[in-house]
């Protein structure tokens, strides 16, 4: 799926703000920031970084640079699997017009060489929002992989379905699209109040409102009927 | 040893069983996927605890001979799936990695 379609269909479907968070990467960021600005919806640039333990972790960003920096860093993490398109597909880098940038010749869907205590909290000195991923699903999760949720410094938790208190440590508990192909995404969106302006204003001051939401709770999950 | 053998001598409960039966080289016994794709070699059996599609497709990348998953571990239906569309032998242990590993380490490599 291409930054811009993403952004298209992410408009579409209604959402009203949309993150990019390739495995390990933020190379797509740059188009996908175009795509966002053509289509008229506020976006943020992220990664899901996979910890030594393989677990997935959402590090958002409020700007494209931030999130290339970040995903610099972890690109010397990356253990050295070649990438095989015959058995993979192509894995590539592209512009806002679907035009092919680069083809990453690594697998960025390959563990780092990060313990995921570490990674968090790296990502969080470098400004991200920091979300463990799909903490309640049986693979690449803190519970499938550490089978607790260690304190750390996060923002929130992201789960499929509502989570136990062990796995929140009281933080707000989100859903997502865990978006892999078109179908998938707006799916499990969640709803959050941000300030008037936030969205148009976009970038830093845009993921300091998310968290501001996320850390007061003023989030709903797709789980929690409406209001 | 084929795979069938191996299976019938660990005792191997069978999850999916239409699979080219041939000879198996080693065992590798990881429950990180990325551990699996770097350093298991092919048609190895693999032996892990993780129960699910990912571990299939991790199998058929790497050309593994089969999958054990430990522990009586439930396997997923769509896990089960995923190893009959790609062939690939699927077994479940009640025992730990550390018995299976074990006994496969007898079977294969002992000299």
């Amino acid at each position: 799926m291409s930054p811009s379609l993403l952004a298209r269909l992410a408009r579409g479907r209604g959402l009203d703000l949309v993150a990019l968070t390739d495995h390990n990467s933020a190379l797509n960021c740059p188009a996908f920031e175009e795509a966002c600005r053509r289509e008229g919806i506020a976006a943020l640039f992220g990664i899901e970084a996979n910890s030594v333990e393989e677990v997935h972790v959402l590090c958002l960003f409020g700007s494209v640079a931030d999130a290339l920096d970040f995903g610099s860093g972890l690109r010397a993490l990356l253990a050295p699997l070649p990438y095989d398109p015959e058995k993979l597909g192509d894995q590539v880098v592209v512009d806002a017009d679907e035009g092919v940038v680069e083809l990453v010749d690594r697998y960025l869907g390959a563990s780092l060489d990060i313990g995921f205590g570490d990674l968090c909290e790296d990502a969080a000195a470098r400004g991200a929002i920091v979300i463990p991923a799909h903490v309640d699903r049986p693979m690449f999760s803190v519970s499938s992989q550490l089978g607790f949720l260690p304190t750390g410094p996060y923002d929130a938790v992201e789960s499929m379905r509502e989570p136990p208190a062990a796995l929140t440590l009281g933080l707000a508990a989100v859903s997502g699209s865990d978006a892999h192909y078109p179908e998938h995404v707006c799916r499990r969106p969640f709803a959050a109040e941000l300030p008037d302006g936030a969205l148009v204003e976009g970038g830093a001051p845009l993921l300091e409102a998310l968290r501001e939401a996320l850390r007061a709770g003023r989030v709903r999950p797709s789980w929690a009927a409406p209001p | 040893m084929r795979i069938s053998e191996l299976a019938a001598s660990l005792g191997l409960e069978v999850a999916q069983g239409s699979y080219a039966d041939r000879e198996v080289s080693a065992g590798y016994s990881s429950d990180l996927l990325s551990d699996v794709m770097a350093n298991a070699k092919a048609d190895a059996v693999l032996v892990t605890v993780q129960a699910h599609k990912n571990a299939v497709a991790v199998a058929s990348l790497v050309g593994l001979a089969a999958v054990v998953v430990c522990n009586s571990r439930p396997l997923p239906d769509d896990m089960v799936e995923a190893a009959r569309s790609e062939g690939l032998a699927l077994f479940k242990s009640p025992e730990t990695a550390f018995e299976v590993s074990g006994r496969l380490w007898t079977m294969l490599r002992r000299p």
